[in-house]
């Protein structure tokens, strides 16, 4: 009880050297509230600081200790969030390590909505307005409380990085399971790697003839899923690689060079012709000039000036 | 009882005898006359105003403004309606051309799909140029030079009439989804004249139908007024730039302007703007985003991207000087083209079968240009999907330290919201993959197989590397002579869209040189803001538009930091082209013989009085004069002119002169005939009705020719009294004014007659508005025009 009391005591003396700060900001600054500013601000950031290591037991007994120490009468509320806090964290590496793994050649959605689901509840837990034993809402205290707002942070990361793979395209309903359709694709997508990977050490005209049923197959359901929005970022992806693949291998020369310039320059042609044609056979405009009626000057001054003198 | 000024008529042999020449710069024509600006203040007018209350003026003034506000919105419902029709028709076009390519590429014949492409271009050209050279040839070209002239005071022959607009509404339609290298800017400012010309006068005369409203604005005074609003609109349509509206009208016809009208017209450019955004976004479904004003959306550019720094504005010059010079030699090779058309290619079926040859040569220079280009990027990101709004923006975030990324996610993100379909516009970044390889897009292809507008916005707005420098080269050098062997053809399509995309790809092309051979942080020299200021400068040197041009820019891209920018740019562009050429509207208002009276009259032309300006004699009649006179002269087709001179006799002792007394019109004097308004008749029926001035305005605009009118020979004896209708207080000027003073005169009060008289009020000569802009600075000093019949 002892240690309760000398940390509330702390804690009142953090207030003030808050106001006191304050004033200094606004007033001259004293050595003296400098000074003592400067202690009572240096206690707190060591008794708020967060443990390096992530280890969830001794991180909880800590915050417990810190926290129960701080608001003695909230005590078994703060226990159930700190529950939920630990929670979070492990589900956030999870998702984390398994995003990471799957990075590149991306295949995040087949493999990680799992993860991302138990994510995406835990975070529903917390922010949900039930309020545990105690009568006391983990949203509050866990979520809005500090300036950093940790938690939303971290959680509106993922779920961005979620949405903008579009992985919901190719999940069912409520991200339960992959979607048939891209069950469909990837075995496709299979059997053309597979066909590239027999043909890849012999000619590759050869290639481009066996595999090719097997590539435009995939083609055409790719263009057809582009059609139904039905696409996540792990299509597109092996979309993109089959592609590349494919190209490389397979591209077609340009063979129609010499129809396609003929007809062009025929084309070119054309006006030449046109412009020649009218220049020597269209007969010329011409304008006929009127002249306007005009006082003869001189002759008019003349008179008018001699009339006058 | 005629009296002439009696100067000894000695036509010597030579000038009597018609001569003909080639149509060339120097002319006049005759078909072309002035609008009557200044009101004639005569007794029905007084007596008109007497009657009015004082509530009759109020309601006057609030019809003008409803009449502004409908301006607006059927302007932009025409814009609205242009815009579907072209984006429906080029999509079906491309998609087909697109599937043919696709289909023959796989198994040869793509000559074929050559042949198709040219052929659908060459149809849609067709009808375009059909309807315009069959049914009104003044719908040809952009418009704005005609514009410019009836704001200049210039009755263009049917420039403002209902046919000319259903045409040029078509003719657009056509040219744009025909794939020639125009835009449907310039035609809408013609088409928001028209509009303003209709509905202020609240009928029509084509559909012969008659709305009995708005009957006090049937002169040109109010109309145009009302046509410079309709100008506003349209810009303001085009381009989502409402102030540049308004600022455009100011620069092309402002010799009469208050605040009141200039209030109004910007009333009607931003109804205009509200009305296409609220229709496009209807349209698009997206009814509560306003967020298409314009026809074209250069798209906002990312603030991030905004900046630039004081060491680039020399660079900016440069560019606006490079604008400059390719503005002058565009003119100069379209200057000479279209004297080429004019003089040789002036038949109807030559003109289609040229336009439909343009047609056809863009179409196979854009194929062989893609066909022969290697310019392959890989697809960046999948198009197919049309991510939300936030996640682009948290891409970008992210991407922070890219900023082409990052650049690259705000346009598609922008072009997504702007209203076209995301996968249309999207397509400039990776539907067309054509002839490269799976997985890849051709970067030619972005520019040439799409629609002119999206083009600039792919230049503007796509990252760094997105073209390489040659397609950016060969893009330019086609372009620039595509656009300017179509510009001038029979069809009615603008300028405006063509100039930025030549800018804007010189422009980029010129952004992505500048770190290679420079030592410039490569922040500076994001290419889309190089692409911009290309884009300014190319336009400002073809057009030579100033503060309008700078002001549309940066309203068109939302920004108002680069407008010093785009300011210098522009100054510098017109600059450099002036010591070289005029701009391309001056050039064709030239070349079309119009009496066009700029801001000043020529410089060292002070020695000129009106005595050497004016023409003289002058047929003119007596207050009380014979109606067989008045048919005679006016029947007679030799002389075309429009206002008399009224006199009346007067004694001074022993001499007899004929003084000034007032000024009458051919209209009015044709609608006194036609109502019989004589002498004889009034004493004869005295309940005869009094002729109101609500008969000469059911007979504007279309005053019947006098062939139309018959008098019998028993009435040709009969006197009309002229006093009543006749203009009691003409300007007139002394005979020693000197020419800068008549000038001024008629640029500011818009006036079509002034009566020189001597110093007893006798009438010597009359200066009209051919008589002056016959004058002008050549390249030897003061040189005079001739005056011709076409």
């Amino acid at each position: 009880m002892g240690v309760f009391v000398n940390y509330a005591c702390l804690f009142r003396l953090l207030l003030w050297a808050n106001a006191l700060t304050f004033i200094t900001a606004v007033n001259i600054a004293s050595d003296a509230t400098e000074l003592s500013g400067d202690r009572a601000l240096n206690r707190p950031s060591s008794f708020i600081s967060v443990p390096h290591a992530f280890q969830p037991d001794s991180f909880r007994q800590f915050l417990t200790l810190g926290l129960s120490d701080a608001f003695p009468e909230d005590m078994e509320g703060t226990e159930n969030c700190l529950e939920l806090l630990s929670i979070f964290g492990q589900r956030y590496v999870t998702l984390a390590n398994c995003l990471v793994s799957y990075a590149r050649p991306v295949k995040v959605c087949q493999n990680c909505y799992t993860d991302y689901n138990n994510f995406e509840n835990i975070y529903k837990n917390i922010s949900s307005d039930q309020s545990g034993p105690g009568n006391v809402s983990c949203q509050d205290s866990l979520l809005w409380s500090d300036r950093l707002m940790l938690l939303p942070s971290l959680y509106s990361g993922l779920r961005d990085i979620w949405e903008s793979a579009a992985c919901t395209n190719c999940l069912t309903a409520y991200q339960m399971n992959l979607s048939n359709e891209t069950l469909n694709f990837l075995a496709k997508l299979n059997q053309s790697l597979i066909c590239f990977d027999k043909y890849q050490q012999g000619n590759h005209s050869e290639l481009c003839k066996k595999c090719k049923t097997a590539y435009k197959q995939l083609d055409e359901l790719y263009s057809k899923m582009e059609g139904n929005k039905t696409l996540c970022i792990d299509i597109e992806d092996a979309m993109n690689m089959t592609r590349q693949l494919w190209s490389k291998n397979c591209s077609s020369p340009r063979k129609e060079m010499v129809p396609v310039i003929a007809v062009s320059s025929f084309m070119l042609f054309l006006p030449i012709i046109f412009y020649l044609s009218n220049y020597l056979h269209s007969e010329q405009k011409k304008r006929k000039l009127i002249h306007p009626k005009r006082a003869k000057s001189s002759h008019s001054l003349m008179n008018i000036q001699d009339k006058f003198s | 009882r005629l009296s002439t000024v009696d100067l000894e008529e000695d036509i010597d042999p030579v000038r009597s005898r018609p001569k003909e020449i080639p149509h060339n710069e120097k002319l006049l024509s005759l078909k072309y006359e002035s609008l009557d600006y200044d009101n004639s203040e005569n007794q029905l007018f007084l007596e008109e105003e007497r009657r009015m209350s004082h509530m009759g003026f109020r309601c006057l003034e609030i019809s003008r403004w409803v009449i502004c506000g409908l301006i607006g919105v059927f302007t932009g419902l025409i814009a609205c309606f242009i815009d579907i029709v072209v984006e429906k028709l080029a999509g079906v076009k491309y998609s087909v051309v697109k599937k043919n390519i696709e289909m023959f590429t796989e198994v040869g014949g793509l000559s074929i799909s050559l042949l198709l492409w040219v052929v659908l271009n060459s149809a849609f050209v067709m009808v375009g140029a059909i309807i315009v050279t069959c049914f009104e040839p003044i719908a040809a070209g952009s418009g704005i030079p005609q514009i410019k002239c009836y704001l200049n005071g210039v009755k263009v022959p049917r420039v403002v009439r209902l046919k000319t607009l259903v045409v040029k509404v078509c003719g657009v339609i056509c040219s744009v989804a025909g794939g020639l290298a125009v835009g449907k800017e310039g035609p809408m400012i013609h088409s928001g004249a028209v509009v303003a010309a209709g509905v202020s006068q609240g009928r029509s005369t084509s559909l012969k139908k008659d709305f009995k409203i708005f009957e006090y604005f049937r002169r040109d005074t109010e109309k145009r007024d009302f046509v410079s609003a309709g100008a506003a609109a349209g810009v303001s349509a085009a381009f989502g730039a409402p102030v540049g509206g308004v600022l455009f009208s100011l620069e092309e016809g402002a010799s009469f302007w208050n605040q009141m009208l200039t209030w109004r017209i910007f009333f009607a450019s931003m109804i205009s703007t509200f009305t296409l955004n609220l229709v496009l976004s209807v349209y698009h479904n997206k009814t509560t985003e306003l967020s298409s004003p314009g026809l074209i959306n250069f798209g906002t550019f990312d603030l991030e991207c905004v900046q630039y720094s004081l060491y680039e504005i020399p660079l900016f010059i440069c560019m606006g000087a490079i604008g400059g010079l390719l503005g002058a030699l565009f003119n100069l090779l379209n200057y000479w083209l279209t004297i080429f058309r004019i003089r040789y290619v002036h038949r109807p079926c030559l003109q289609v079968m040229e336009a439909m040859m343009v047609a056809a040569v863009t179409a196979s220079v854009s194929f062989a240009m893609i066909y022969l280009s290697n310019d392959c990027k890989p697809l960046k990101m999948d198009n197919s999907e049309e991510y939300p709004l936030q996640v682009a923006q948290w891409l970008s975030e992210r991407w922070s330290g890219n900023s082409a990324a990052r650049q690259f996610v705000y346009s598609w993100v922008r072009v997504g919201q702007g209203g076209a379909s995301p996968s249309l516009v999207f397509g400039v970044v990776s539907a067309f993959q054509l002839f490269c390889a799976d997985g890849e897009y051709n970067a030619m292809a972005t520019t040439f197989f799409n629609t002119p507008e999206r083009s600039v916005r792919s230049l503007f707005h796509n990252p760094r590397g997105t073209y390489n420098l040659l397609t950016l080269g060969f893009f330019t050098l086609t372009y620039f002579f595509l656009a300017c062997w179509t510009y001038g053809l029979m069809v009615s399509a603008g300028v405006f869209i063509p100039s930025l995309l030549i800018g804007a790809a010189w422009g980029r092309l010129f952004g992505v040189l500048l770190p290679n051979k420079t030592f410039i942080k490569p922040i500076w020299a994001d290419p889309g803001k190089y692409a911009l200021m290309g884009a300014a400068a190319q336009l400002g040197g073809i057009v030579r538009m100033t503060l309008s041009l700078t002001v549309i820019l940066v309203e068109a891209t939302g920004n108002v930091t680069y407008g010093f920018p785009i300011m210098l740019v522009l100054m510098t562009a017109k600059i450099v082209g002036d010591y070289f050429i005029e701009g391309l509207y001056d050039i064709h208002i030239k070349l079309q013989s119009v009496p066009f009276l700029h801001w000043e009259a020529p410089a060292t032309s002070h020695w000129l009085t009106a005595r050497e300006v004016m023409s003289s004699p002058v047929t003119c009649f007596n207050q009380l004069e014979k109606v067989g006179t008045i048919m005679d002269f006016l029947s007679n087709t030799a002389t075309n002119h429009n206002g008399f001179p009224v006199i009346v006799q007067a004694t001074f002792g022993m001499t007899c002169l004929f003084l000034l007394c007032g000024l009458i019109l051919r209209s009015q004097l044709i609608v006194l005939l036609k109502h019989k308004v004589f002498v004889e008749r009034a004493h004869s029926r005295l309940h005869q009705r009094k002729l109101q001035l609500k008969d000469f305005r059911d007979a504007y605009p279309r005053f019947p020719p006098i062939q139309s009118i018959h008098v019998s020979q028993d009435e040709r004896e009969c006197m009309m009294d002229l006093s009543e209708f006749m203009n009691p207080t003409p300007y007139t000027v002394p005979q020693e004014t000197s020419l800068p003073r008549v000038f001024k005169l008629f640029r500011a009060l818009g006036l079509r007659h002034l009566v020189v008289v001597d110093d007893v009020n006798k009438v010597v000569g009359l200066v009209t508005r051919k008589d002056l802009a016959r004058y002008h600075m050549g390249k030897h000093g003061l040189e005079e025009l001739h005056l011709a019949q076409m």
